[in-house]
């Protein structure tokens, strides 16, 4: 209710994963490889490697409604995991790029301010 | 229910653009930040030099996410609509300016009630005396003839930033907070009125002819006092303009918890049902709007 507080808990808050692994042998496999990842991006998801993208959740209902819609839109072939976890979680990754530690990218603000 | 996030373009020189899923904001060429368009509740432009790609527009309009673009002291000049915001758009329309006037009057008494209950569960909030607004919420007849709406500011306002203090739409420290908290809680209403099906200009209360968001005025009068409790505690923190601190403090206002029928929900999911309601109401299909009650902060 308050400034003060958080209003949403970060036990609710997720964060979600998709990893795959898409066969790229014939131009349809590219192909239906290429449309994935672009539904991915139109979803807001972001890269975070190369096959591993991530996008932030406000609740858990959102986030069943994300993998719903990743479930609708999968290719014929290839491997995809979606791995969900909580904002709590996310914070304790570990990201390095070479061997430096990255800061994670920390939980949206309600206000993006530009 | 999602309750979206809030954009808000503050400084000159920016382009918003869309790529893929994802609103983009641009300096000087080079993309500084982005959002994924699903997740916007609302766009809000408040510097001057502001671009945007026809493209982006489109998108928000598609998703329902209203642009405001601010004026002085972020009231709101204009706000983009989309041109169909509900398959059954042109009915609910026709049923809302169809609305009699005795029915508009008992909406407008639902939501006065609600909102001078609102006051003081603010009030109680911060420590401050609260008694009497109870009883005057239950003197809210029809139409509001004796303007209990006004009494109670008169005594809600003093109560809750000091005897000092003037409500002034145009003025700085805590007005302007005050404006920006309602901007924000304006647009969330905006969006909430549209995905309903409504149309912003036709109000509920007479007092309000000529302007154009009389219904979004109309329906986040009950939600003000919660807008007021965030600025109460920003202000009590030490602040004393609208800034980029007291700014993310104050967007809150959409994801602030409130209790409703349904259980507990952020301030954006009460509006969309109170906008669902005031739809059924004008259809003769209901006769309450479905406002929130004002819950005890959480304790996180």
């Amino acid at each position: 209710m308050t400034a003060r507080r958080p209003a949403l808990s970060g036990y609710r808050m997720m964060w979600l994963y998709v990893m795959f692994d898409l066969p790229v042998g014939t131009a349809a496999e590219r192909k239906a490889a290429a449309r994935f990842r672009k539904f991915l991006l139109d979803r807001g998801f972001e890269m975070a490697q190369f096959s591993v993208y991530l996008r932030f959740a406000e609740s858990k209902e959102a986030a069943e409604t994300h993998i719903a819609r990743i479930r609708d839109a999968l290719p014929r072939k290839g491997k995809v995991h979606i791995v969900a976890i909580t904002d709590k979680q996310y914070g304790n990754a570990r990201i390095f790029a070479g061997r430096k530690r990255e800061r994670s990218a920390g939980n949206p603000d309600q206000l993006a301010l530009f | 229910m999602m309750a979206g996030r809030v954009v808000e373009i503050a400084e000159d020189g920016r382009h918003l653009a869309k790529s893929r899923g994802f609103l983009t904001v641009s300096a000087d060429g080079a993309e500084i930040g982005r959002v994924p368009l699903d997740d916007i509740a609302a766009v809000v432009a408040s510097a001057h030099a502001i671009t945007y790609s026809n493209t982006l527009l489109v998108a928000l309009a598609e998703r329902g996410a209203p642009l405001v673009v601010c004026g002085a002291n972020h009231r709101p000049a204009a706000v983009l609509w989309a041109a169909d915001g509900h398959h059954d758009q042109a009915g609910r329309m026709s049923e809302q300016a169809a609305a009699p006037l005795p029915l508009k009057k008992r909406l407008w008494a639902q939501v006065v009630s609600a909102k001078i209950e609102s006051q003081g569960a603010t009030l109680e909030s911060v420590g401050a005396p609260h008694e009497g607004f109870a009883l005057l919420a239950r003197k809210v007849r029809s139409g509001d003839p004796d303007n209990v709406e006004a009494q109670a500011a008169r005594r809600y306002w003093p109560l809750l930033f000091g005897e000092d203090f003037r409500r002034e739409r145009a003025g700085g420290g805590v007005n302007a907070m005050l404006n920006y908290a309602y901007t924000v809680l304006r647009a969330g209403t905006a969006r909430a009125i549209m995905a309903a099906g409504l149309h912003p200009s036709l109000g509920l209360a007479h007092r309000q002819r000529g302007n154009a968001f009389a219904l979004a005025d109309d329906l986040m009068e009950p939600f003000r006092p919660v807008a007021d409790l965030l600025v109460h505690d920003v202000v009590s923190g030490g602040a004393t303009e609208v800034d980029r601190e007291t700014k993310p403090e104050l967007a809150r206002i959409l994801i602030t918890d409130m209790s409703s029928g349904d259980g507990v929900s952020p301030v954006a999911a009460c509006l969309e049902r109170l906008a669902l309601s005031a739809a059924r109401c004008f259809a003769g299909t209901a006769r309450k709007l479905d406002l929130p009650r004002r819950t005890l902060p959480l304790e996180g």
